[in-house]
């Protein structure tokens, strides 16, 4: 029977911790606090290493909380990152995503910085300042920067932080035997769509909406091991997904990924959900980073990168390429299908369109149709906002229900 | 507007190279299975582009990206790929918003039995709520046409694509 108004916005007969309110999903004030709460304490990948390859190869990068970042390798090899603001009259100091640049001179006034932050000239500097002010009060912010986990590079704009390490929890056990070699980008591309950042990230959370996705019920679903995959929660809202093999040969047009992957099971799969918008996604022959650069309430920005081995012979990139393609480029069959997915969700849930709540209540032993990985995000995103994903407002009712609920019953 | 190799090396090959004798007919033949091809695709009749192309046709999309500073190819296929592309379309979930490619010839280089056209694309996307269009990409088709059959065909199609943005994606190619 369909429900009525008042069935709608009754709370859902689950746990409180197995369902979500949807107007976190929509709230200017509640995304606002999310970058100030969520982003801004936590390690962020802004790039790879290998896109810095060179001394003074720089890249820019636009942190999660709002940042204009530039992220640099110093004469000394090192990956620095600063931001990409003047510190004289607040001007962006580089424009191009990316290039080489022993000095980093802001053009409008011709200020200039080292790799290390350093301002090394102001122009008619004596004359304006006399000895008020000088270069060594004039340097950039620099921010937190590591290089880790398969050699990304990681952001942290708040000082006190805890670190890297710490951040992650143990969650990256999973995949570091398999990033011992040093890999090289090959793919990036940026999907904006009108949707909430964290239901992007549900969906890199979830495999039960692989019924979205015919290429991955013909070689995952109806295959053996499947659901035998299984999540596990780490600390601070991370997650990890256990591997099986894959089939892709059972998808015509695809075909057993032979390129495979250093100590890789055949037809491997492994992914890290990194807490609060970051996906590790080693597919076998491909490892596919997923960034998520939130916008507003309603839209997100998703940096995709795909990486090879560095060691990689022209043919072996090749089918890496084809391999990453055939899923996951902007044409691919499964990246189209699950952006679609989320923009079907943010244009549902809108401000105005009474939706209300977005069910996590699937327990199967935390395998792969289980929705603990929701669950885990969501426990760590209350503890972090100080208000429950399930009652935002503190209203009240989602608990009351759930109580007369198990009562009635 | 400067043109760099970096930026698009194949652009510059064909401004640098002098378009051997083609007449009025054979230039016209030669355009209209570019035209063709877009009527085609626009239309997802995919029988009358496969029909297009030759035996030995290749699909490629590339781009250039600036921020990791690589060439990047995004789609590679043969004729076989390009066929079980469309075959497998209807077991996927795609956004069904028509496309409108509109394109312009720009130069035809005749090369013996075949010829290289140099096309500016611009692709239109129509919501199917409301019909607004917007643009959707821009881009070239840089292609290779047989002219030694009774009709030219589509030997090689490479869509080089200046917009990398490009929402959520589409399942069809340009």
């Amino acid at each position: 029977m369909a429900k009525s108004a008042a069935d709608w916005t009754a709370p859902p007969n689950f746990p409180a911790t197995h369902y979500v309110d949807s107007r976190i999903y929509t709230d200017e004030a509640i995304f606002e606090e999310e970058k100030e709460k969520l982003f801004k304490p936590s390690w962020i990948i802004a790039c790879h290493e290998s896109e810095l390859a060179a001394n003074y190869d720089y890249r820019l990068f636009t942190h999660p909380a709002g940042m204009p970042l530039i992220v640099i390798r110093g004469e000394d090899a090192k990956v620095r990152a600063f931001y990409n603001i003047c510190p004289h009259r607040g001007n962006t100091i580089l424009y191009d995503p990316a290039g080489n640049a022993k000095r980093l001179t802001c053009i409008f006034h011709q200020w200039s910085f080292d790799a290390r932050g350093n301002c090394i000239d102001i122009s008619r500097g004596e004359q304006g300042y006399q000895q008020r002010f000088c270069k060594e009060d004039a340097a950039m912010r620099e921010v937190r920067c590591q290089v880790a986990f398969g050699g990304f590079v990681w952001v942290n704009v708040t000082d006190d932080a805890p670190g890297l390490r710490e951040f992650m929890g143990g969650a990256m056990e999973i995949l570091e035997p398999y990033m011992v070699q040093p890999m090289e980008v090959f793919h990036y591309h940026r999907a904006r769509v009108r949707t909430n950042f964290k239901l992007w990230h549900d969906t890199n959370s979830e495999f039960y909406h692989d019924y979205l996705h015919y290429f991955n019920r013909i070689t995952g679903m109806m295959q053996p091991g499947y659901f035998d995959r299984k999540y596990t929660g780490f600390p601070n809202g991370h997650a990890t997904v256990g591997s099986m093999q894959i089939q892709y040969d059972k998808y015509e047009g695809s075909k057993e990924r032979a390129v495979g992957w250093p100590g890789l099971a055949r037809g491997g799969w492994y992914m890290v959900d990194v807490f609060p918008g970051m996906t590790y996604n080693l597919r076998t022959s491909v490892l596919r980073i997923d960034t998520a650069i939130p916008l507003g309430p309603n839209e997100v920005l998703i940096e995709f990168r795909g990486l090879g081995l560095k060691s990689d012979t022209e043919e072996e990139r090749r089918q890496r390429v084809f391999d990453h393609n055939m899923i996951w480029g902007p044409f691919g069959r499964n990246l189209h299908e699950d952006l679609l997915g989320v923009h079907g969700q943010g244009r549902a849930m809108r401000r105005g369109t009474d939706s209300r709540w977005v069910l996590q209540g699937r327990e199967e032993n935390n395998t792969i149709h289980d929705e603990v990985g929701m669950r885990h995000y969501y426990a760590e995103w209350s503890r972090r906002m100080g208000r429950p994903a399930y009652d935002p407002y503190r209203e009240g009712k989602p608990d009351r229900a759930f109580q007369t609920a198990r009562a009635a019953a | 507007m400067t043109l760099t190799a970096k930026a698009n090396p194949i652009a510059l090959s064909r401004l640098r190279a002098r378009p051997l004798e083609m007449n009025v007919e054979q230039r016209k033949a030669v355009e209209e299975v570019v035209y063709r091809s877009c009527l085609a695709l626009d239309a997802r009749d995919y029988k009358a582009f496969l029909a297009l192309c030759d035996p030995e046709f290749r699909y490629t999309i590339s781009t250039y990206s600036p921020e990791i500073r690589r060439e990047m190819v995004w789609l590679d296929h043969d004729r076989k790929g390009m066929e079980t592309l469309f075959t497998n379309l209807p077991r996927h979930n795609s956004d069904h918003s028509p496309l409108t490619r509109h394109c312009t010839v720009y130069t035809v280089t005749a090369n013996g039995e075949s010829a290289e056209v140099v096309s500016a694309l611009q692709v239109f996307k129509t919501e199917l709520d409301g019909g607004a269009t917007e643009l959707f990409a821009v881009g070239r088709f840089h292609d290779t046409v047989k002219l030694a059959g009774a009709t030219p065909t589509l030997a090689k199609r490479l869509v080089r694509l200046e917009t990398r943005l490009l929402g959520y994606g589409y399942h069809i190619p340009f």
